[in-house]
């Protein structure tokens, strides 16, 4: 119990750490505005789960009718898997709008916050700290 | 097959047998503190002292361009301070009789460093073999801490992530202490490179012990890791 405590309050104060995990993932900080987020409407042409980034690719349909691409990064394959994120609920050809954090330069490019599929399931990754603080806690990560 | 060419086997092979041994047997001796760093780790929290950049250091800074020098987008760890700020993917250490297995997962670094008292930095093997850039490394215990110098580690990029954009010299000396305490680890590294800093860059790290972790293959390929794809299609 005290060791928990003990955690907890450090995960709390590593929260104000300069340099640390406030930045953490600095290509996805200095890539995206995470103060912005857009919703994206597509059909899923391709799911990639790899390392570094995971990638899905959508085919957006725009007003005038023509076909464009556009691409969402994720997490790291090997996060996506211990954080346990049902990410086989997606398939390709899956009509879905993806919540993203659009890319600083790039307009073709955004990182995923939240996916709402076909069946109205919303698809979220509680991310890197909700892992860390389970981990601390000795539960089992939830979303 | 005479007796003796018979004896002269047996030998060997009960030779061979015990060096294996003594290349695979966790270091059974370690108790308290060092024993308890053996295990994975994922970052807790890190903490960058602030930089005193010389003005090379000032200048290497002010040109670095994330998305064009950082070396991860071509798969390569900039170093281990770089690997290390990388938060998801967690670490192990593995203590042996004469040497300290550290395996990173990302971009997959396996580094194995000597134990051996008197042996210079400059005569040791690279320390990640696969990654000559990142040095050669010597390790030994200052009581309950894991100490771990390194040298030779080529010019280039030091840190993208804790502080980017910061540069190191070839002439760069790092030392790394390790200490464990329970299902916590604090990891200090000290970097002294008077070509690009003013005084030495002191990085800390703390580390959450993962029960039953493991570490997985990153496989990163360079041209899934670039920004350059999405610019070129």
């Amino acid at each position: 119990m005290h060791r928990k405590i003990v955690i907890a309050v450090l995960i709390s104060s590593s929260l104000l750490s300069i340099g640390g995990l406030g930045l953490a993932h600095h290509s996805v900080a200095a890539n995206f505005d995470q103060s912005k987020t857009l919703d994206v409407t597509g059909k899923v042409k391709k799911i990639e789960l790899r390392n570094p980034h995971s990638e899905i690719t959508l085919e957006v349909t725009k007003p005038d009718g023509s076909v464009t691409v556009f691409h969402v990064e994720w997490s790291d394959k090997n996060a996506l898997l211990r954080r346990t994120v049902p990410v086989n609920k997606m398939h390709v050809g899956d009509k879905v709008t993806i919540s993203v954090n659009p890319s600083r330069r790039l307009s073709n490019l955004g990182y995923f916050r939240t996916a709402l599929l076909p069946d109205g399931t919303i698809l979220k990754d509680c991310g890197f700290a909700a892992y860390r603080d389970s981990v601390a806690n000795g539960s089992k990560i939830t979303c | 097959m005479s007796r003796m060419k018979r004896t002269r086997r047996i030998r060997n092979s009960a030779i061979m047998a015990v060096f294996l041994l003594a290349n695979t047997i966790p270091a059974q001796a370690q108790t308290g503190k060092r024993a308890e760093l053996d295990g994975v780790w994922i970052l807790l929290r890190s903490n960058t002292e602030t930089p005193k950049l010389t003005p090379a250091g000032e200048k290497a800074r002010a040109a670095y361009d994330f998305q064009k020098d950082d070396p991860d987008m071509r798969c390569i760890p900039a170093s281990f301070t770089r690997v290390m700020h990388t938060p998801s993917p967690p670490i192990e250490i593995r203590q042996r009789q004469d040497s300290v297995e550290i395996n990173y997962e990302f971009m997959d670094v396996r580094r194995r460093v000597p134990l051996k008292k008197g042996l210079a930095v400059k005569d040791a093997p690279y320390t990640a073999s696969k990654y000559p850039h990142m040095g050669r490394s010597v390790g030994q215990y200052d009581g309950e801490t894991l100490v771990i110098e390194t040298a030779g580690q080529r010019a280039g990029v030091l840190d993208t992530l804790g502080v980017p954009g910061l540069y190191q010299s070839d002439q760069m000396r790092t030392i790394e202490r390790f200490i464990a305490d329970g299902n916590m680890m604090q990891v200090t590294v000290t970097h002294d490179d008077p070509f690009y800093f003013l005084q030495p860059l002191i990085v800390h790290y703390t580390y959450l012990r993962l029960p039953g972790g493991k570490i997985l293959k990153w496989n990163c390929k360079p041209e899934e890791a670039t920004y350059e794809r999405f610019i070129a299609r």
